[in-house]
């Protein structure tokens, strides 16, 4: 199964703020360059390429060379299994509720608050 | 919770980017690829599903995910490359859905402590029902096919749909019954 030095990976690429923007921004749009995501940040492209090798050693993204192109992936299997270790049949049927509900009142509250759809 | 699945249709030729699964399996190559392209046999990491074919998996034979008993039929598709231990890929289609079908790639590769496993699916019909249930099955695929190598027995999710298996007979569609879905059908997709 998932290893502890595998987890450690995964825990460190996760632990900074601008990696995880790395994975949200390519979960919303999978295959970009690292140039196009570069522009969603204010560091230098050295840095971002500096981040996306430690979410690659950890298995979280994946890149594909595509003609002069390194064309990225976010790969959410490291983080199906962590979620996997924690949980069994009980606990996953009760957290998927209980967050379902958490994020269903948020977005609830947001709407009054605003008067708009949260999305 | 955002995601590329907007709730405008988009045209139908438009087809979602390439997703990645990627998992390191601790087995050795064959042990992987043996248990990924069984035929005839409950497979936990395919939901269940016993993958049936006329004439075995070559390119061009066609394919069916059926239940246990054959009854029905919830996935069918075309062999495309069949490369042992290291690739094989098909085309897939829901058969409870109207969507054209997609491509599923399976990439093994033999690394430090065993098998890295990576299931790539292109040309998922952007925006439509079968998008969503590609995206699930990704992790579920990888997650269950690695578990069930390594301890012989799958995570809790394919567990799950195992014991499902029985009951899910009584909510299925009309349009799943394998009557409707020969592989003289299946073939001319």
């Amino acid at each position: 199964m998932i290893t502890d030095s595998d987890m450690d990976a995964i825990f460190h690429a996760l632990a900074h703020e601008a990696r995880r923007r790395i994975l949200d921004l390519l979960r919303d749009k999978p295959g970009q360059g690292v140039g196009e995501l570069a522009q969603g940040f204010d560091v230098s492209r050295i840095a971002i390429m500096n981040h996306l090798a430690v979410l690659e050693k950890a298995g979280l993204v994946i890149s594909e060379k595509d003609g002069r192109v390194r064309r990225l992936y976010l790969n959410a299997a490291p983080i199906q299994m962590i979620h996997d270790r924690w949980t069994d049949e009980y606990s996953a049927f009760w957290a998927g509720r209980v967050t379902g509900l958490k994020y269903a009142a948020e977005a609830a509250a947001q709407k009054a608050k605003t008067g708009k759809d949260a999305t | 919770m955002t995601s590329t699945t907007g709730d405008t249709p988009l045209p139908q030729s438009a087809t979602a980017e390439r997703a990645y699964y990627k998992v390191v399996i601790e087995a050795p190559i064959e042990t992987v690829w043996n248990t990924l392209v069984k035929t005839d046999e409950v497979l936990p990491f395919f939901f269940g599903a016993v993958c049936r074919t006329p004439n075995g998996l070559a390119p061009g034979e066609p394919m069916a995910m059926q239940s246990k008993d054959g009854k029905y039929t919830s996935v069918v598709g075309t062999v495309l490359e069949f490369d042992p231990p290291h690739r094989y890929a098909h085309t897939m289609m829901f058969t409870n859905m109207d969507d054209p079908p997609s491509t599923v790639i399976y990439e093994l590769k033999e690394v430090d402590g065993g098998t890295e496993f990576t299931l790539i699916t292109e040309n998922v019909p952007a925006g439509t029902k079968s998008e969503k249930s590609m995206a699930q099955g990704g992790p579920f695929i990888t997650g269950n096919l690695k578990a069930l190598v390594e301890t012989g027995r799958p995570l809790m999710s394919g567990r799950m749909v195992t014991m499902l298996g029985p009951v899910m007979g009584l909510f299925t569609p009309r349009v799943c019954r394998s009557e409707n879905w020969s592989f003289d059908r299946i073939r001319g997709l």
